[in-house]
This record gives C-alpha cells, structure tokens and sequence, in this order.
C-alpha cells in the first residue's frame, strides 16, 4: 500500500524543525525529510504523513577559505556551494548525479559520493560537523568545524547516509580542497562493456591512482562503451600520471576534449531512469557483476571501478530477475539495493539487507534517534 | 582498592585461553596498571589474553554473566587514558591477536586481527607497492584494534585522512559474547546504517574488534621534505597558512617550538636543528616524482616570503630522516628535561592558530609551567606538551589548571578538546565544553545500543560516572 502526504510544510529554522518533530510525536503524524524534491521513494504504509521540506532552510552560513571549510544550511544548492568555493579556487570534491540541483542536507542524508572518493574519500570524509533534529525534536550538534575531531562517539558517520531515517538534516559543515589546476579526462573505447574489464583492473592495480575511474555503457549517442579515468594535478604530474598509466596498461589513452561535458554526461548517465539499481561488490568480482546485471537488460550501465560500485538504469523491473541478480551479486559477497522505485509503485524485487545482528543494532540507533517512530515513512523501504 | 577474582572465574578465564594468558600475580599486573597516560594508574583484577574471535567471544560472555567490567587494550600507548584498568575491572589484551590474515592486492585491501602492529602491516604490503596510510608517531608499537578504538590519526593524515577512511569491514565481539560481522568492503553501507564508521572511535565503549579489514594505497612514486627554519613561531604559522592556501596538497605540515628544539638538541636524539631558532616546520609532498620538485619549490618560497632563515630539503630517504628526526623524536627528548609529560591534543580551525599559540604560551607563563609544542600544522591539531613532577603536588595540580584552561582557549576558538588522541579517562571532564546534556545524553543512549549493561569501559568518554552507572 503507498501512501500521498497530507502536505508540505517548509520550516525557516531548525527551532520551527524541532517544533513540527515535538507535534508529530504527540499527533502520531509521520514525517517525511525531503531536500531538494528530487523523487523520493513512494512510502509504503496507511497512516498519515508530511513532508518537510528544507528549502527554506538556505544559504552559507560560514566560509573561511583559508581553514578550508565552509558551513551551509541544509536546503542550500551545491550550485551555490559550488559557485562560492570556486570563487575562491577551491571546491568540493563529490559528483554524484546530478550534482548542482541537491541540497547539501540532501546529498548528507543520502550519503552519496559518486566516483570521486577514489581520489579524495567518501563524503563521509568530508562531513565534519552536522546539525540535525532528532525524530522527537531535539536538537543536536554533531562534530564540529575542524578537521580532526573524535571528541565522543562518531554520530556522524551513522547519520550520513542515514536518509532521514534518524533525524532531520539542518545544517552541514564540509571540509573543501583547492581546486586542481588540470582537470584531464582519458577514454578507453571497446564495443563491449566486458572488453574493458582487464583494463579497469589494471588501472585498480596501477602504481598511479586516478581521481577517478568509471566503466560506462554509452559516453552519448552512437557511442561506444568506455572507461573514463580522470587525472588531477598540474600539467606535469597529469602528464606523468597518464605516461605511467599507459605503461602499466600497455595501450594509449584518447584524451577527451571536453572534461566536464564528459564527466557530466557520465556522472548523470541513467541516474534518473525510471528504476535505479546499485550493485556493489568488490573491483575483483567486476566481470561477473557485469554478467549479472546484463541478464536485466539495463537501459544503463554505469560502474565506479574503485569498489566495483554500479548504478543500473532500467525502464521497468522485473522482480524474479531482480531478485535473481541479488543472488549472484550477494554469492561475490556483494548487495544489490533500489536507488529509484518506479513512479508507479510496482514491486521491483528483493533487495539486500543488512545481516540479522547488524540490523539489530540499526533498529536500535533508530529507536534512540526516532524513540516516537515519527521518521517511519523515511523507513518504509528498509 | 583491586578486589582479587573470584576463584571459579580465574578458573573458567583460564579454561578458556589458557593459564598462561590470565594474568593475576601482582607483580605482572603492574605493566598494566596505565597506559600511555602515566599519570593515572589503576591495577586490573586481572588481565586476559585471548588468541581468537571465539576466546574473546567466550571471555565476554563469562565476564558479562558474572556483571564483571571490561577493560578492552590494544598495545596500551594510548594518551588519554582509554585502556585504564577500573578497579572492579578485567582487563582483555590483544596483544596475542597479532596476525595479518589476508592481503589482497587484487582489492587493494587487507585483514588483520587487532594485535597487528600498525607499522608491520606497511612493511607486509610493501612488496605489493602498497601501504596503510594512517600512521600515528607511536606506530612502531601501536595496534591496529588501538587505532579503530582510537580513530587514530597521524601527520600524515593532513593528506590522507584518519583511520575511519580506511577501515571498510570489522569483525566485533559485543556484550554477551555476540560476534558480529560490520560492513565489508564489497557491501553498500548505504544501503543501512554506517556502523563501521560508529565503531571506529567508541574508544573500547561499544565492544572489542577481533577482525579488522583495511583499505591500501599504492606507495608513492616519490617524497620531497622540506624543513623550514624561522626566528619566531610567528613566522612558521604565516609560512603554513601561505603553503595552504597556495592550493598546494602536501602530506604532512609540522610545527616544533623552541622548547621543543632545544629538547630535542640537548638529547641524544640532536637533529642539527639550530636551537636559537623560534619554530622550525617540516613540510612534506609525495606523489608523482615530476611534480614533486614543483611542489617543494612552491612551499619553499612560502616559506622565506613568510621569513625563515633558512630552508633545507631533502631528496634521499637518509635526508629525509635527518629532517623528520627533530619531530619524530621531540616526545622522547623530552623525557630528559622532566620526569613527566602530558601530552595534550587539541584541534583549532588553522587560521586560529598563532592567537591560540600566543595565548597557550601566555598561560604557561602564568602558570609557572614549561609547555613545549609539537603539532599537526596543516589541520591545526596541537600538541602543547606540558613537563612536570608528578611527585611534586602543588607543580601537578598548576598543570592541571593549566591544561584546563587550554581546553577552554581552543573550544573557543572554534576548535575541540581532542583531535586525534579520543577523550579516554583524561578528557571526560572537557566533555561538557563541546556538547550539551543533550547531546551527551544521545551519546549514551548510543553507546547502550550495543552494550546495555555497560560492560565495556565504563567510567571512559563520557562525563558523569554517576550518570552512566
């Protein structure tokens, strides 16, 4: 059974936050965190429910370019982040798909750090401090604005990712870089996705690290399956780095002309497909993950060859062969999980879980985060 | 006072690991009485070595029937206190744990148990042209279960990040003996909760790792060292806020102050570092050997544009020791000019940093105190070392009203009472400058998650004894 909101309410400060969570406890009104309003999943369930919305939760709220870090309220565009940053040579080294609309509070919960965390870390890394509002309304301040901290347990790390399950997101601190001063992209074209296997391990296993390296089904239209790897540093390292990268793979790089057109059209391929799967297990297991997925006849492919991490666009889905690709990615010792549900609500299989025991302790967490149980919609999927 | 084990549960304890592994004479147990926060010491009940996942498992679960503390103890060189023993407490060694189960080029990963030591497992993954990226000034004896409990970091975390980036899957032993499999480094932690990244710091509150699997870089091609040498600390903090926000990336970014010099020259352990110098910084860049000169030359600029008298590099690995060797060994020389030491820890925002440095010198003049300072420049993570007598009561509680007030200088400054070396026995009382009873509140609630009773550690992190008992 899916369930519509009764309405959207759009608080301006983590106080009014705190007061809806207070009044939803009492009212046994579920809530539902949305960011951006990038499609959530459908909630499943029949008692009734809000949305919230951070948007009116916006703007920078801290920025010193010197200490490398910069605060912002959950509802601010990483556009905005971006364009900040930028400003002052330095950025935020994270591309999910489509990076520029989410919010920061949104791209925290969902925790998703998109091929880069090769080279820089998982965003994770780069959430230092967070201020969010428990499920019954208290306020918290987690971590901080500096970039060692272990002052108390590490909230944090169970909170990204977490996708409003625990609490909602109201501010974000991030630790930002300078920005590299060549951004170079090479591309290795094959007519088979499984033809570039060998090379992604051989990147994988390389003396040089990339940044980045991403097999992808399609670059564009017509276009053939490649792995991207993308080089960052100044002229002579890049340079370096490719030589080196070439002699360990024995063959020579095309070198795109355009690095963020290509990187963009990697980065978005297939994430807003009408179902989003993603696969991850480890770079060894790639060719059979590959195998596994195919037999879904994905309208996509896109994987991040650092973890073998996949993201699968498909029209529709098809619960026994969903559930039987789990099963071959879960014998590799990997999990497969739905990143979109269909608009329409159909079923799309079984996905992975976490074990027994590990659920135990995530019911746990939820419960001291959410003791009223007000954050269910955020959960329903689990 | 220590009360003596019951009988039956020395008996049991030694069932299942061995009379050798249960520790009860006095006189052994005195190795365990503190770890690398001398100045508490606290004898165990008894100390416990287990050898396997399953020996742990049984050891809790025996302790935790008989409602018995667990004190959880990697190589004890801690600085905050975390493996004091609880006089109602039974210490759980790891020591024996020292194997290196898996390493797997192919994934770039490797599992060990939690008695490794952090530098073997470098030395290990070295012929596959890897390394273990975090590496704290104690890794030559420090353990990998201390570093997940500790969240340990290192100089070179400036560029590489603390121990939680790198640790993808664990194996824990919870209250009541569970053995429970976290994470894994081919599983989507997205899909569920990060608990892994949870465990990584709970500083032996949670339960204790028995397996730990860790991410690997590859090594780099090559390293420059740069050692700067400057009139005033003044100068050495305006070079590193040039080098930072030139848009360089260096590895490491470290500061000594003239005390710290001048103890380091007096030693045994003299780098050649001119003692009537005010601060001297090492600065260092790995990577692609073609950039790398770029880099250094970069930084050198920086930093005689900011002052210093002269600049020193390095290109040979035996150079490059000579310039680390003031920095690597200031705790050591240290031990010459007084019989004590505390080492304190403390994170400000960089640019805080010379208000901070001014204000910790001014407060060690008050104090009557010798503060010597060692630090992670580049993410403002000090060490203000202060040299005591711990025989000497009236010296011992100036250092600690001292100490204090140093907290309170860097959590106003932006910063936190500890950045690296987690809060332990020591820092409880500084708990309240950085959360409310809120927040305070949530982290037990947390920590009772996954250790109701309270078995692990009690007394440590957390604030109010009385609270958490």
């Amino acid at each position: 059974m899916t369930a519509t909101p009764e309405s959207v309410v759009h608080p301006s400060s983590d106080a009014e936050v705190a007061e809806i969570m207070i009044d939803a406890s009492r009212e046994g009104v579920g809530i539902f965190p949305l960011s951006s309003g990038h499609r959530a999943h459908p909630v499943r369930g029949e008692r009734p429910y809000l949305e919230l919305s951070t948007t009116r939760l916006d703007g920078i709220v801290e920025y010193e370019p010197a200490d490398l870090t910069l605060t912002a309220r959950a509802g601010t565009s990483l556009a905005t982040i971006d364009e900040a940053l930028r400003a002052h040579g330095q950025w935020a080294p994270f591309d999910p798909p489509n990076v520029g609309e989410r919010s920061i509070g949104g791209l925290a919960a969902v925790g998703d750090s998109g091929p880069l965390w090769m080279g820089y870390g998982e965003l994770r890394n780069h959430v230092l401090g967070m201020t969010v509002v428990t499920g019954d309304g208290r306020m918290l301040s987690l971590g901080g604005r500096v970039v060692k901290n272990v002052a108390g347990y590490d909230l944090l790390k169970p909170m990204v990712g977490s996708r409003g399950s625990l609490a909602v997101v109201t501010s974000v601190c991030l630790r930002v870089y300078p920005e590299p001063s060549v951004d170079r992209v090479l591309l290795l074209r094959r007519d088979r996705l499984s033809d570039l296997v060998a090379a992604a391990h051989s990147v994988g296993t390389a003396p040089v690290m990339p940044v980045s390296s991403v097999l992808v089904d399609r670059t564009g239209v017509n276009e053939s399956p490649a792995l991207v790897i993308r080089l960052h540093g100044v002229e002579e390292t890049v340079g370096a780095d490719q030589a080196s990268l070439e002699g360990h793979l024995g063959i020579v790089f095309e070198q795109a002309p355009s690095a963020t057109a290509l990187c963009t059209a990697v980065r978005d391929r297939g994430a807003t497909s009408n179902v989003v799967l993603v696969a991850s297990a480890l770079p060894s297991a790639l060719s059979e993950v590959i195998r596994a997925l195919e037999r879904l006849e994905p309208e996509t492919i896109v994987a991040d060859t650092y973890a073998a991490r996949f993201r699968v666009g498909l029209s529709q889905a098809d619960p026994e062969a969903v559930g039987n690709a789990r099963a071959s990615i879960e014998r590799l010792g990997g999990t497969l999980r739905v990143a979109r549900f269909p608009a329409d609500g159909a079923e799309v299989g079984p996905t992975s879980e976490p074990s027994p025991a590990e659920k135990d302790l995530i019911i746990g967490i939820e419960k001291t985060f959410d003791p009223m149980g007000v954050l269910w919609p955020a959960r329903s999927r689990r | 006072m220590t009360r003596p084990l019951a009988p039956d549960v020395v008996r049991g304890l030694t069932e299942i690991v061995g009379a050798a592994n249960v520790i009860t004479d006095p006189d052994r147990l005195l190795v365990y009485e503190s770890d690398g926060l001398s100045a508490y010491r606290v004898s165990p009940r008894a100390v416990v070595l287990p050898g396997t996942s399953d020996e742990v498992a049984a050891v809790v679960t025996l302790l935790h029937l008989e409602g018995i503390e667990i004190v959880p103890r990697g190589a004890g060189t801690g600085l905050s206190g975390g493996a004091l023993p609880t006089p109602d407490g039974v210490v759980v060694g790891t020591a024996r744990m020292n194997r290196i189960i898996e390493i797997d080029p192919e994934n770039r990963l490797a599992r060990v148990q939690p008695g490794v030591i952090n530098a073997r497992l470098t030395e290990a993954t070295q012929p596959y042209g890897l390394f273990y990226a975090p590496d704290p000034s104690s890794q030559s004896t420090c353990t990998l279960g201390g570093n997940v409990a500790e969240n340990s970091g290192g100089p070179h975390c400036l560029k590489y990040g603390v121990t939680s980036r790198y640790v993808t899957g664990l194996t824990v032993v919870l209250a009541g003996g569970r053995i429970v499999k976290l994470g894994g480094a081919g599983r989507d932690s997205a899909g569920g909760l990060d608990l892994v990244g949870l465990f990584v710091g709970s500083e032996g509150c949670f339960g204790i790792a028995t397996e730990i699997e860790v991410r690997l870089l590859p090594i780099a091609e090559g390293v420059r060292t740069l050692l700067g040498i400057f009139e005033t600390m003044e100068a050495a903090g305006h070079a590193v806020t040039e080098i930072m926000g030139s848009g360089l990336l260096p590895a490491a970014v470290e500061i000594i102050d003239r005390a710290t010099i001048e103890a380091v020259e007096a030693s045994i352990f003299a780098a050649g570092y001119p003692t009537d110098a005010g601060a001297a910084l090492v600065v260092e860049f790995d990577g692609t050997e073609a950039g790398l000169d770029l880099g250094a030359d970069r930084a050198e600029k920086c930093c005689f544009e900011a002052g210093a008298r002269e600049v020193r590099r390095a290109t040979s690995e035996a150079e490059r020791a000579a310039l680390w060797k003031g920095r690597k060994k200031a705790f050591g020389a240290m031990g010459r000019i007084a019989p004590d030491l505390l080492v304190q820890d403390a994170t400000v925002p960089r640019t805080k940093l010379p208000e901070v440095l001014a204000r910790i010198a001014e407060i060690g003049e008050r104090y009557d105190l010798k503060i010597a300072n060692v630090f992670h420049a580049g993410d403002g993570n000090l060490h203000p070392n202060i040299l005591f007598d711990r025989k000497n009561a009236e010296e011992l509680d100036r250092v600690e009203r001292a100490s204090t007030e140093i907290m309170h200088l860097c959590v106003d400054a932006g910063g936190t009472i500890t950045g690296e070396h987690g809060v332990g026995i020591d820092k409880r009382g500084y708990m309240s400058l950085v959360h409310n009873e809120t927040e305070l509140e949530m982290l037990r609630s947390v920590r009772a998650v996954f250790d109701p009773d309270r078995l692990f550690n009690r007394g440590k992190v957390l604030p109010d004894p009385l609270a958490e008992t």
